[in-house]
Formats: structure tokens, sequence, C-alpha cells
């Protein structure tokens, strides 16, 4: 509503910025003091702790300055210089493991919760008897509150345990029980139960999407002759693009932040998760506060925003169309 | 219009992200902060109604915040079972407890220590008193702690915690130890013909022994002679410090500044303790575990040694209905001894917590009264008997009275020796749990060969961060 009134004075030709603002501040007075208590309250929780964050990252806070917290000496870029260039630096170490980790995690579960929700979403928007008991049961994984998948997973991944008991001794898939909890294969037992817990809220997002695709668009294609695979290509992607865009970039966000489930699976957050599944966020916890490193910290963590900006950047350029589509 | 509505919903759904990543400072302070407000609304009433001196008479009513740990089952009710006669003796003292997790303690008590918000009593674990002590979080002691007798009335390896190292200042009443001894079974050691009073006596004994006990069949079971956990637990690095003791070794040289724990004697220690994973004593699958999987494993009869502390006897005797393991069948049939003496002498390690007045408190003469009693021969009894955690004095470890189990515990901490109590001791650690848990992954033979070589290269490579860290 307001929305539009707005328009109609741009159309209009308002005159200079600032008086249209005060004036727009004038005429909906009462809505904006509605609005008033959530935007201090947004600045609070979301802006000044940024805020905070970046000018810790220009200190030199650590155990022995902790005391004095924001007033602790401050020594400018140093702590970015010491992430990026100082080998010795002790933030620094280990975290190359986790970049790569994190990329390979963050491409992979993205991936697999997509096509996995999408494919189940169109099963799902089938007629069968029982569906709605179905729908609700493939919800189960996605209650789960991530720190027990965590948990629940690091037990059935051990090497006696029951995953091992299914490959080697149902299946005969493998002929030795091979580790999963530690070395190589660790980076995999952190992507499947992520995938596992992720997919069924895409496919609740997609099964919505479908539903709004009218049935006379998929008539019209059966009767000039096309088959399901080439409806599915040339009608259901294309039309629920704008939402796989926006749950594409969700999705990365959400999978480079990643923390609960790898942090539980190895020693319940004490361990360390190896080379081949620290991520990013547990290594920043364990080598910024394991190490009471604060400011270095800080330092890393807006530079991963920084980096996750960036990502932002390239999925706009690259779905601008399909965004504005609509 | 919607194009811009779009993006910036993108953006901040990106920026919010990322703020809460970045921001777990922030988040943890608030967290930390929440519970401050807790302690601060009970803190409050008694502060206003009683004025700052007039603690120190001993009959105005006040109100005393404690800050523990989870050091028993019911961590807070057995506490207060702890402190009832003197609240009994005193009944203008009452006391509020909080617990706080070991997993976000740290956090909550250095929030509390730079902002002044805090408990009055506050339970430290024994490495994090120089961190605190070096924060200011923490008062000086010194003049104090004649009244609970002082250095000599306590186990030296934890007293040495109360101090930081080269200092003369004292901030802490030791009060619980937690020490690691050898679990064996008794009938499996029967049943291979092992002599269990020679067994445990040095490195070569203790290897013979198990060699020996490897794979027995005790009801039914075949049993690996050792657990151990490997990379994917709490203790890391405690389980691994005693045998770089025993060989010889040590965290850092007396100077507290160079590392000494990669050079010939270490590397021995490390080998020694890994060659028992690596020579098919133990069963690799347990390299995956925790302490606490390994000790059921023990229970369960999958093992017929284990290294463990003072808790798992007292979890041994404790009814299954209340969560212990009284029904397993290592409970009737285990018993304790002292890790066996290396090359380099006997040791094993010693940890626990100790009691402290937190500087911000507004009540230290009744704080210090509570410790007091907390040290006191009947309260530390009292507390060992609930938590299963062994007294930090003296006259109550050494008493006769002590059960069988308890008694072998207090032999073994006669070989305690604590870590080097520095201030940087917490990222100390953090570093060697990294380092550690890579070598255990080289044992397991999922990381490279295991080798001389090869170990000695992730020693180094800890030492040199461990250096970065002592010498900031």
């Amino acid at each position: 509503m307001g929305l539009q009134r707005d328009t109609d004075h741009r159309m209009k030709g308002a005159p200079g910025a600032k008086v249209r603002w005060t004036k727009r501040v004038r005429e909906h007075k009462f809505a904006y003091m509605l609005v008033l208590p959530t935007l201090i309250f947004m600045m609070m929780v979301h802006l000044l702790p940024m805020i905070q964050g970046i000018w810790m990252s220009l200190l030199n806070l650590n155990q022995f300055t902790l005391a004095k917290y924001l007033k602790a000496p401050f020594v400018g870029l140093s702590n970015y210089w010491g992430l990026l260039f100082d080998t010795d630096n002790p933030v620094r170490q280990g975290l190359n493991f986790a970049v790569r980790n994190t990329a390979i995690y963050a491409v992979v579960v993205t991936v697999g919760v997509m096509v996995m929700g999408l494919l189940m979403a169109i099963l799902m928007n089938r007629d069968f008897p029982g569906r709605g008991i179905a729908r609700t049961a493939m919800l189960l994984p996605w209650v789960i509150p991530s720190y027990v998948v965590g948990v629940l997973w690091g037990f059935m991944w051990q090497q006696n345990g029951v995953i091992n008991y299914l490959l080697v001794d149902v299946l005969h898939l493998m002929h030795d029980k091979p580790f999963w909890l530690m070395g190589p294969n660790t980076i995999w037992a952190i992507i499947i139960p992520t995938i596992w817990r992720g997919w069924p809220f895409l496919m609740v997002i997609f099964l919505a999407g479908l539903q709004t695709i009218p049935d006379d668009i998929y008539e019209a294609a059966t009767i000039d002759g096309a088959h399901k695979l080439r409806q599915f290509w040339h009608i259901t992607l294309p039309m629920l693009k704008p939402i796989i865009a926006v749950q594409l970039l969700f999705q990365i966000i959400n999978n480079v932040y990643s923390y609960n489930i790898v942090s539980t699976m190895f020693g319940n957050g004490a361990g360390y998760p190896g080379e081949w599944g620290d991520l990013l966020m547990t290594a920043l916890t364990r080598q910024s506060f394991g190490y009471w490193a604060f400011g270095s910290g800080s330092a890393a963590s807006l530079m991963l925003m920084v980096a996750m900006l960036m990502v932002v950047g390239v999925w706009y350029r690259t779905f601008r169309t399909e965004l504005n589509a609509q | 219009m919607r194009k811009t509505a779009m993006a910036s919903a993108a953006l901040l759904a990106a920026l919010s992200l990322a703020a809460s990543g970045c921001g777990g400072n922030n988040n943890a302070d608030n967290q930390a902060s929440g519970s401050d407000n807790n302690a601060k609304g009970t803190n409050a009433p008694a502060a206003t109604s009683t004025a700052d001196t007039s603690a120190k008479t001993n009959d105005d009513p006040v109100t005393l915040t404690a800050w523990i740990m989870p050091n028993s089952p019911k961590p807070d009710a057995d506490f207060l079972k702890t402190i009832d006669p003197y609240l009994k003796e005193h009944p203008n003292v009452k006391v509020k407890v909080t617990v706080l997790d070991w997993g976000s303690a740290w956090t909550k008590v250095t929030t509390a220590a730079t902002s002044g918000e805090g408990p009055d009593l506050l339970q430290l674990g024994s490495t994090w008193v120089p961190a605190v002590a070096s924060m200011g979080g923490i008062d000086k002691l010194n003049d104090k702690v004649a009244d609970v007798g002082g250095a000599e009335a306590f186990l030296p390896a934890i007293w040495n915690t109360t101090s930081i190292s080269g200092q003369e200042d004292v901030y802490g009443v030791p009060w619980f130890v937690d020490a690691r001894a050898i679990y064996y079974r008794t009938d499996a050691f029967e049943q291979a013909g092992v002599d269990a009073a020679s067994a445990f006596k040095d490195w070569d004994s203790f290897k013979a022994a198990l060699e020996k006990v490897n794979g027995v069949t005790v009801g039914g079971k075949k049993m690996a002679a050792l657990g151990l956990p490997g990379k994917n637990d709490w203790n890391v690095v405690h389980n691994i410090f005693p045998w770089i003791w025993a060989a010889g070794g040590n965290v850092l040289a007396d100077d507290n500044k160079t590392v000494t724990f990669n050079d010939d004697k270490g590397l021995e220690g490390v080998m020694y303790y890994t060659s028992l994973a690596q020579e098919g004593l133990v069963d690799k699958a347990s390299l995956e575990k925790n302490s606490s999987q390994i000790e059921s494993d023990f229970g369960d009869g999958n093992s017929a040694v284990i290294i463990s502390g003072p808790w798992l006897a007292k979890n041994f005797n404790t009814p299954k209905a209340n969560g212990g393991m009284d029904d397993k069948a290592a409970a009737k049939n285990f018993a304790v001894a002292p890790l066996p003496a290396g090359p380099g002498g006997q040791y094993t390690f010693v940890g626990g917590s100790d009691l402290t007045v937190f500087s911000g408190s507004k009540h230290k003469d009744a704080t210090w009264e509570l410790i007091k009693y907390l040290s006191s021969e009947e309260a530390q009894k009292a507390y060992a008997d609930i938590s299963g955690q062994l007294p930090s004095k003296l006259s109550v470890l050494n008493a006769a009275d002590m059960d069988v189990n308890m008694k072998a515990f207090a032999e073994a901490t006669k070989y305690g020796r604590s870590y080097p109590s520095i201030p940087q001791w917490g990222p100390t650690e953090t570093a060697l749990q990294k380092h550690f848990a890579n070598i255990w992954d080289i044992v397991a033979g999922v990381k490279g060969d295991y080798n001389k070589d090869s170990i000695q290269k992730e020693m180094d490579s800890a030492a040199a961060e461990v250096k970065a860290i002592v010498n900031q």
C-alpha cells in the first residue's frame, strides 16, 4: 500500500529527495512508528555486532588484552596481513585444509540436496494413496536437530558401526571395513548426513513451486506430443527457475557456514575433525576461541564475509533475468 | 522495484548469516551475558540488602553465587548436599549454584572476568587458573591460604596449578583431583596367566603382559588387550603426555619458553604409546572412539586394560537405574594400578579443579569462608564420595578408610604431574590436540606411513605452533 503511493509521488515528479523523504515520513507517520522498534532492534542485533566485529579485526585482541576488550591495542591491518602472508600465524595454520574442505562440502551438499529435493518433490507431486503420510514421513530427517544428526551419524560411521556392517557384511560392496571418522573418508562422513538432513526442506519448497505451475500447460504439451522428460526440461525447470535461484544461494551460504554436524560428530566439539573433516567454521572457532586470538579470528571471519558477498554478486549477475522476470 | 527488493533481500540474508557466522564472538557474549543476567538477578537483591562491609559480620543475610562445572551426576544438588552442614550452621548464608558446561564455560568465565559481572565463588579447571589470574578475574589469596593448611596440606601436583609458574602469588585452593590410572580385568589376567603384581612395573613388563592377555576369551568374549581412544576425544593430550613424561620428556623446559616435547625422549614416549596400537594390542576400531565409549567397551568386556580416571570406579559401583554400570561384566572383575614406569621415571596425568574468589564479588569474606569449609576434611570426604573425584587434601586422600580402588588412585597420584602453569596453556592444549589427532591418523594408517620420521614431523609442527603461542 505504502509502496504504491510512493511510486505515485515519484511519478508526479516530487521535488528534491530530502523533501520527498520528510514528506513521506510525515504522511505515513503511524506506519513508520510501527516499524521503528523493529528497525532499532535489527540495528542492535545485526549492525552493531558487525561494526564491533570489524573494529575487533583491527585490534590485537588476545587473552592478555581481553580485559581491555574494545580498547585493546590498535594494530591496523596486521591481523589481515598475518592471515594472508604469515605462514607462522597460528590462526592461519590449517585454514588451507578448511578452505578446500568447505569448497568441496558446499558444492556437493548444495547440488545433492537440490537434486534430491527436486526429484522427491516431483515424485510427491503425483497422486498416489498415502501421499500425505509419505510427505510427512519424508520430513523426518529435517526435524531432527543437527546436533543429534551429528551424534547419531558419529555412531553409525564407526568402524564397527552399522554403516560398515551394511556395506561390508550385508551388501559385500567392500572387502575391509574402512575408517570413516579418520583420514580422507571424513569428507564423506560429513557430506552425507548433511544432505540426508537437508533435502526434505528443498522438497517442500519445490513442491510448493510445482503446485503453482498450471496443469493446462502440461495438458497442452501432452497434446503437442511432448513426453515427460521434455515436459520436465521445457516446462517444469524454467517455471521453477526463480525458486531454484533463490534456494541455490541460500544453500551455498548455509553450507559454507555449516558447523553443527561436524562439530558434534568428532568428540562433541572437543576433537579435531581432521585434515579432511575440518570446515571453515569449525576451524575458525577452534583457531580463534581455542587460541584466544579474537582479533585474528574477527579478521578471518570478515574476509570470509567479503568472499561470500562476492559469491552473492556472481549469483545475482547469473540469475538477474530470472529474478526480474516475475 | 522488485529487482532491488530481491537483491536487497539476498544481500540481507548473506549479511545476517555472515554476521552470525563471524559474530560467533558476539553470540557467545550474548549467551554469556544472558547467564550473567541470571546471576545478576540473584545478586542484586543481596547486594542491595547487605552493604559491602556488612558481609564481614557473620550473621547478616548473604546470598552467594557459585559457578561450578558438572563434576558429578547431579552437579547442583550434589554441591548443595556437600555444603548443607555449613549452611545449617550459618542460616544467614544462602548459596545459589549455577552449573556451567565445560564446552561454554571458558567463554562465560572470560566474559565475567572482563566485565566484572560474575559469581562470588568460581570453580576453575586447574589449567585455567593462570589465564584467568592474568586477566585479573580472580583474587590473590596469598595471606589466606594458611587458613586451609597451605601448600603442605595438598597434593603437590595440584597445588602447583594455583599459581602462575615462576610467581609467588596464589590464586586458588585445590578442590578435587583428576588422575589417570590403569583399569584391568582381573579375570582376564588370571586366565592368561599374567601376574598383575609385576605386570605394571615398567614399559617392558606392561607390553609383555598386554601381549599375553591379547585375545583371551572371557565369558565367551574375545578381548583386545588394550582399549584406547584416538583423535575423537576430549583427552587426546592427557592420554599422550604421561608417556612423554615417562620417557623423560616434558612439554616445556624449566624456563617455560623453550619447547621440548618434540625431542628424542618425547618422541620415544609417543612411539611407545602408539606402538601398542600399531602392534595389534588394540582393536583399531577403538581409535575412532572417545573416552566414554572406550569405558563402556571395557565394561562390556571388549578390552582387558584401559586407562581412565577415578570416576569409572565410582561408575562401576553405581546401580544401572542411577545411570551407573554395576551390571556390566567388568564391574565385579576389575582392579586399578598406576601407569608403568618408563626409562625416564613413573608419571601420570594429574588435573582437577581449583576454587577461586571472583574479583568482582561483593561478598569476598563470605566466599572465603565457604571455600574454607569446602577444603575441610569433612567436605573433602563428602564431595569425593558423591562425585567420584579424588580429594585434593592429602589427609583425606591418604586416609585409611578409603575404598580399595580410591586407595589405588591415591597411590597413582604420587606419580602425578600437571602441565606447566602458564597463562597460555589453553591455546597450547588446542594446538597439541590438533597435531596429536594427526598422529592418531598416522597410527590408524589413513595418513601416510607410520614410522619415527612421520611422527617426528608431526611433533615438530606441533612444537612450532606451541612455540609461537608460549612466546606471544
